[in-house]
């Protein structure tokens, strides 16, 4: 069977749709061939699958054929039998017929003939010629159709339909369709029966020594080819991989020695996606095929019917595990393959399958799927690139593979391809091996940038030149020693690979003396690594057939093109499923290449990536592989901040990941450049170097306005001491944001110590409120730097590690502003006037220190201090003490006073320094002053009702004493107060005539009231008196009765009468003399006080000296009024009352008592002058307030005075008061005098605009 | 003992917290970046894997050439994983399991912040003790 293996392929390469026959009984074909064939491909059918499932196919291809042809005819009937597949899958028999006689003799036994055949799925087309005017035909046609049903048709089926040739009736065509569509399903159900039968017997056999895989396959394959026919490509392709099933496990039964295949030229190319690269017949092994052509072979089948099926994920997902395990086959098969067969293949074989995919996929499927591909592509790409790279290392462009962790992983564990005998080198090779080693030398390794040294990673896994040379199989010792003269001589370009170590000489020597030794010792000396890269190229020039791949070998312009083109397929297609890990590795090997040819802003770019991901995410020792790179580009592109911030990364990554002098040799980067001139300086983020916090313990507190020294802690990434221009920080107000941010500057230079450091800031005042930390920055050089991240702080066991991300703590609390100081007087009561006093004042700091503090002083007018004087100063608390235990002053305790604190103190310049030992506490400070009135003090009469005497003395006895005190560390805090001190006489005196006696005797009582809280003590009292008045008995003035010394207590009044009498005569006698226009009483006194309590004797006075003061006040005495020659009198008002806003007219009567005399003051005689005085705000006047009236100077003349007036306010108010001011008020009777008051009611209510309604 | 395994905690973040050479070979000073480098790539298929299964041991999810690559996620979605070249799956599973009591009482110590680096050596010599009973 296995000889129509070719027929087979024939067969199937020539029948892809299936065959319907045409039996033309009544030569009808031509006439309706058109037609029929306007039904193909037939739209829908319905068939069955596998299962016996019914699957609906759309435009399923057929052919019809004729009975007669020749493809049906002249076939064997085992061939039948064996490709039932192509045989038809329905037969139509075309019938006409008019006569029904005809039809029952001749054409009825010839059809019976025809369908005899049960296998066969007919139905008959009956066409009628008949054109439909011809009623007789038609008529014929119909009976003789009828005929045929009866005839042809069963219960089950109906085998007939009827063409109407004039006039196609459309449900023809549907019956037909499903006519066809029926005979074809039940073909295939019957065919795929058998298939199944035969295909079950036959693997019944499979373990029995007559089982020939050829014939189950040949049997397998038609009923897949069958299902591929119907369209039912989803069975096809289960058939296929069962198909690959069983072949595998034929395969792998152990026994029989097969070829293997893969040894013709070509065979290096993948036959992944060509089902027809090799017939079949050619690749028979005996029973079975060989499996390098046959796995490829179903593969490609497979692959064919997913792309049918739309399937292009799948056609990846099998086709890289199907690389993966027919690569692991091919490494079974290695030793008897070309050299490199392998790695060749697959690299063909994952182009092939991405090429394929690619342009098929159309990307509109399911994200996930689409992600699926495209991981899938990445993974094909990346294997592709794996071997490729090998190759290229094969053949010496290995010194130009970057050596990244992505290639050294992958090839360093990649194992070396195994042939039998590792290629030798050609005859006339010599010119090559020179080049090779040309390039070898010639390649640099580079150097990396900032000098590290790096131990390079491997691209091998083991060394080349040795596996090479053993598997030449031919080493021996002289040789050996002969290659490690080479290597000296040769020095190292190859290095980085190995050293040979003795132990291993030895053992090698051992292992590779074989029975070969002596006779292989000069034909096969050990070859050099670059006889070896040429051995290999020259093999691989064999063993590859694409031109393409051959060309990337050629030349290592060419390879890197390549190796460029499948890194980045690789990357992208990573990137797009979405594994940026992949990706972003790939993206390093593709900015090493461009960083190798120069295109350092693309390469800068890549390498930005891969560092972001690595920086991301935290893998710093992949990060110490890739930075030093990026910083490199960005130091070409000059790039100083992207360079700087490198440098800066790289500093701060782990101490481990470098070595001392190459973080040195980053410092010293970063230092030469921010000294250098940058065009643009730019500010660098050092977070990450250099971190900062506060210090451990509670937060600095200042008081409002207060500027303090702020120490923090600063942790210095740098392996060396890096000096640092200036440096600030700034300090955010947690509590106002809208504050924004202070800066704290410290413009000294710094120098930071690796580690920890801490230095001092110098606070400026700041609003109150609790601050934290914000930015540090500072500057290196020219160099802005700046640094947001707080310590985690040097070593992770140390303390400071736990305020890492933590909230931040307030560094410094600014304490709201509030009094941190009082001055206040220490007595309340008044002091003497014109007398030198002591002041107190109470200083009373509020838990703040006044250390350094300055008091200014600055009094005011009427007020001057004794700057002759010391200023007393002691403790309040013990002052007070002291007034407590006063009367047991014996037991005053000594414990709280400084014994060397200063009690006297100098002002200077207004100002006192108070002294250190008073910052804490209270004290009282005493200075002398004297307050100043120069105008006498004056008696009250009892019998005046003016303004009280005492009142005005209060006012007039008030001193204002201006404080400012500086205070704080820097005197910047002000506290400034101004202070009332109420100075006085020592007592007011009233006087009232006591007792007038007939003898014109005056008692003039006067009446001392003290207004200290002292006690007073009168020595002396005696009176001047005024003119017009003389004492009884022409007397000295003293008292009636002499009790002196007389003590007042403070707050008592005492009286003193004195007896004096109206002098006559005085009044024509002063004419020439000054006259005395008032009485003086003149009073000598004592006090006794105290200066905490009040007025007190004045300091001036020592003790033993004459402490008698003297006191003078005058008192004005009035003559009687005896001689009145002008009344005035109020005339009652009109009205009752009076209402604001009203106005009315107040009258004042004059009348002249008597005849005046001739007076010198008053030029007029006949008229008097008025004025009229009233508040304004109370009174509204209309007319003249003051005037001349008339008023003869005959006596009883009178006269009256009107003013028009308003009130403008309500409730009992002071009328205005008539006077006269050309009158002595000793002439004028006021006789009634008028009211006091008079009642002013709240105007009426205004009704002009509320109309009722 | 596995010839070569290298163990790795990776952070939820990804960033990794503990790293340590458990193999019982020679170490070479370029394996241990490529090792990183190996699981580091993993990742992008634990990503992928972790949300497809409830369980938390993922077994071997990557291959590379002779290594394979193991991963246990943790509840709170952090990743051991292990790079390894035996096949001793179940002892690679109950590694994990110890591994992951460590990890917690690592958690449960009020000084240790989530995420951070784990420092302690004590955990070390019990993941490194717990290695060359399983592995």
């Amino acid at each position: 069977m296995a000889n129509y293996l070719a027929q087979f392929q024939a067969i199937k390469n020539t029948s892809d749709r299936l065959v319907v026959a045409v039996e033309d009984v009544s030569d009808l074909w031509p006439s309706v061939k058109e037609g029929l064939e306007k039904r193909l491909p037939l739209k829908k059918a319905s068939l069955n699958n596998k299962t016996r499932n019914p699957v609906y196919v759309e435009n399923l291809q057929a052919e019809f054929i004729l009975t007669t042809d020749s493809r049906l005819r002249s076939r064997f009937p085992q061939e039948q039998y064996l490709f039932w597949f192509r045989e038809p899958y329905a037969t139509i028999v075309l019938v006409s017929c008019e006569d029904l006689d005809e039809f029952k003799t001749i054409l009825k036994p010839r059809l019976k003939l025809i369908v005899q055949n049960e296998e066969r799925e007919w139905f008959i087309v009956f066409v009628s010629k008949a054109h439909p005017n011809n009623d007789q035909a038609t008529k014929n046609a119909k009976k003789v159709y009828a005929r045929l049903e009866v005839d042809f048709n069963t219960r089950k089926r109906e085998r007939c339909c009827k063409l109407d040739l004039n006039g196609v009736d459309a449900s023809f065509w549907e019956d037909f369709d499903f006519k066809i569509v029926e005979s074809i399903r039940n073909t295939l159900d019957r065919r795929a029966q058998f298939y199944e039968e035969e295909i079950r017997k036959m693997s019944e056999q499979r373990l029995m020594p007559v089982w020939n895989f050829c014939n189950f396959f040949i049997l397998k394959e038609s009923l897949a080819f069958m299902f591929e026919m119907a369209h039912l490509h989803e069975d096809s392709l289960r058939e296929y991989d069962e198909l690959e099933l069983c072949y595998i496990e034929t395969v792998s039964t152990p026994g029989k020695q097969r070829d293997f295949g893969g040894l013709e030229h070509g065979d290096d190319q993948a036959a992944l996606l060509k089902p027809g690269f090799k017939p079949l017949s050619q690749i028979v092994q005996d029973d079975s095929f060989r499996e390098f052509e046959f796995r490829q072979y179903l593969f490609a089948r497979q692959v064919k019917l997913l792309f049918r099926l739309g399937r292009p994920l799948e056609v990846v997902m099998r086709g890289y595990s199907f690389i993966i395990s027919f690569s692991k086959t091919l490494a079974l098969h290695e030793n008897t393959l070309p050299f490199c067969l392998r790695e060749v293949w697959v690299i063909s074989a994952c182009l092939a399958i991405i090429s394929s995919t690619s342009s098929t996929y159309d990307g509109l499927a399911a994200p996930d799927n689409e992600k699926e591909f495209y991981r899938l592509h990445g993974d094909l790409y990346s294997l592709c690139r794996i071997k490729f790279m090998r190759l290229a290392y094969l053949i010496g462009y290995g010194v130009e593979i970057e050596k990244s962790p992505v290639n050294s992983a992958s090839l360093s564990m990649l194992p070396w391809p195994k042939p039998s005998i590792w290629p030798a080198v050609p005859e006339d090779a010599s010119a090559k091996v020179l080049a090779k080693e040309k390039l070898i030398l010639q390649a640099n390794p580079r150097m990396k940038h900032f000098n590290i040294q790096r131990k390079q990673l491997p691209l091998e896994p083991s060394s080349l030149l040795r596996e090479a040379n053993r598997r030449r199989a031919s080493l021996s010792v002289g040789n050996l020693s002969e290659l490690i003269d080479y290597r000296q001589i040769d020095g190292s370009g190859i290095d980085g690979h190995q050293k040979f170590s003795p132990s291993t000489t030895n053992s090698m020597s051992r292992t590779y003396s074989g029975p070969n030794l002596e006779s292989s010792l000069s034909l096969d000396r050990p070859m050099r690594i670059s006889e070896v890269h040429v051995a290999a190229e020259h093999a691989l020039e064999n063993t590859v057939t694409d031109p393409d791949l051959l060309k990337s070998l050629s030349s290592l312009e060419e390879f890197e093109q390549k190796y460029m083109e499948l890194t980045k397929g690789a990357a992208d297609n990573y990137h797009h499923s979405w594994w940026k890990r992949h990706g972003v590795a790939l993206d390093g090997e593709i900015a090493a290449l461009c960083f190798k040819h120069g295109n350092y802003d693309l390469a800068a770019k890549s390498y930005e990536k891969v560092c972001a991901l690595y920086a991301g995410e935290g893998w710093q020792d992949l990060l110490a592989e890739v930075l030093p790179n990026l910083a490199e580009c960005q130091k070409i592109l000059n790039d100083q901040a992207g360079y700087l911030s490198s440098c800066v990364r790289l500093l701060s990554l782990e101490d481990g990941l470098f070595l001392a002098k190459e973080r040195q040799a980053f410092q010293l980067e970063v230092v030469r450049l921010a000294h250098s001139e940058m065009k643009h300086p730019v500010p660098l983020d050092v977070s990450s170097l250099i971190t900062f916090s506060g210090n451990p313990g509670p937060p600095l507190q200042l008081c409002d306005g207060d500027p303090g020294t702020l120490p923090v802690t600063v942790w210095s990434g740098f392996p060396d001491d890096i000096t640092l221009e200036s440096l600030s920080l700034t300090l955010t107000n947690t509590l106002n944001t809208d504050e924004g941010v202070k800066t704290i500057k410290s413009s000294d230079a710094h120098i930071l110590k690796p580690g920890r450091n801490v230095i001092k800031l110098d606070v400026p005042p700041q609003k109150p409120g609790s601050y934290v930390l914000g930015v540090l920055t500072g500057q290196i050089g020219n160099l802005r730097f700046r640094s947001h991240n707080f310590s985690k702080g040097g070593p992770q066991d140390n303390d400071d590690f736990m305020s890492y991300e933590k909230p931040t703590r307030p560094v410094l609390k600014v304490l709201k502003p509030r009094t941190l100081v009082d001055i206040s007087a220490a007595v309340s009561s008044a002091l003497l006037m014109n007398e030198l006093q002591w002041l107190g004042l109470i200083v009373k700091p509020i838990d703040y220190s006044l250390k350094g503090s300055l008091l200014s002083i600055d009094t005011g007018p009427g007020l001057m201090i004794d700057e002759s004087h010391t200023i007393d100063i002691n403790e309040y608390a013990k002052t007070m003490e002291d007034k407590v235990h006063a009367h047991d002053s014996n037991t005053i305790t000594e414990n709280n006073t400084h014994p060397l604190e200063p009690k006297q103190l100098y002002i200077e310049n207004g100002k006192i320094a108070l002294p250190d030992w008073a910052s804490d506490t209270s004290t009282t400070l005493w200075f002398p002053v004297h307050a100043i009135d120069d105008r006498m003090a004056r008696a009250a009469s009892a019998v005046s009702c003016a303004d009280s005497p005492h009142r005005q003395n209060m006012v007039d006895g008030m001193r204002t004493i201006a404080l400012k005190l500086e205070f704080g560390a820097f005197r910047n805090q002000i506290f400034e107060r101004t202070i009332a001190v109420h100075f006085t006489d020592p007592f007011y005196v009233t006087t009232r005539v006591a007792n007038k006696c007939n003898d014109g005797t005056l008692l003039l009582q006067a009446t001392i009231h003290s207004q200290v809280k002292a006690t007073l003590c009168l020595y002396d009292a005696w009176l001047d008196l005024q003119a017009g008045f003389v004492h009884v008995r022409k007397e000295n003035g003293r008292p009636v009765s002499s009790f002196f010394p007389l003590v007042i207590s403070p707050s008592s009044t005492a009286g003193i009468l004195f007896s004096i009498c109206i002098d006559n005569m005085a009044i024509a006698a002063d004419q020439n003399e000054v006259v005395q226009a008032e009485s003086i009483l003149n009073v000598m006194y004592g006090i006794s006080g105290d200066r905490s309590n009040g007025a007190h004797s004045p300091t001036s006075l020592k003790l033993g000296s004459s402490d008698k003061l003297f006191f003078k006040v005058a008192i004005a005495l009035q003559r009687p009024i005896l001689d009145p020659c002008i009344a005035v009198g109020f005339v009652p008002f009109s009205s009752n009352c009076l209402r604001v806003g009203q106005l009315i007219n107040m009258k004042w009567r004059v009348e002249r008592l008597k005849d005046l005399e001739a007076s010198p003051s008053s030029s007029c005689k006949d008229e008097v002058l008025y004025e009229v005085d009233a508040n304004p705000e109370i009174w509204m006047i209309a007319g003249r307030t003051m005037g001349h009236a008339l008023l003869s100077n005959a006596r009883g003349s009178r006269t009256e005075i009107t003013v028009t007036c308003m009130p403008l306010v309500s409730g009992h108010v002071r009328p205005p008061q008539l006077g006269l001011p050309a009158m002595d008020d000793a002439n004028i009777s006021c006789n009634p005098p008028g009211p006091h008051l008079v009642c002013v009611l709240p105007p009426t209510l205004s009704s002009s605009y509320c109309i009722p309604a | 003992m596995a010839g070569t395994a290298c163990f790795i905690i990776v952070s939820k973040n990804d960033i990794p917290i503990y790293e340590a050479e458990v193999g019982s070979a020679a170490k070479k000073e370029e394996a241990s970046q490529q090792h990183q480098f190996i699981l580091h790539a993993a990742l992008d298929i634990v990503e992928d894997l972790a949300w497809t299964t409830n369980a938390m041991f993922l077994k071997a999810v990557d291959k590379f050439n002779d290594l394979s690559v193991s991963v246990y996620v943790t509840a709170g979605h952090t990743r051991f994983m292990l790079l390894h070249d035996s096949r001793n799956e179940d002892g690679i599973k109950s590694f994990f399991q110890e591994v992951q009591e460590l990890y917690i009482k690592i958690l449960l110590n009020p000084l240790y912040l989530p995420s951070a680096r784990i420092a302690s050596s004590h955990f070390d010599t019990k993941v490194r003790a717990l290695a060359r009973k399983y592995l």
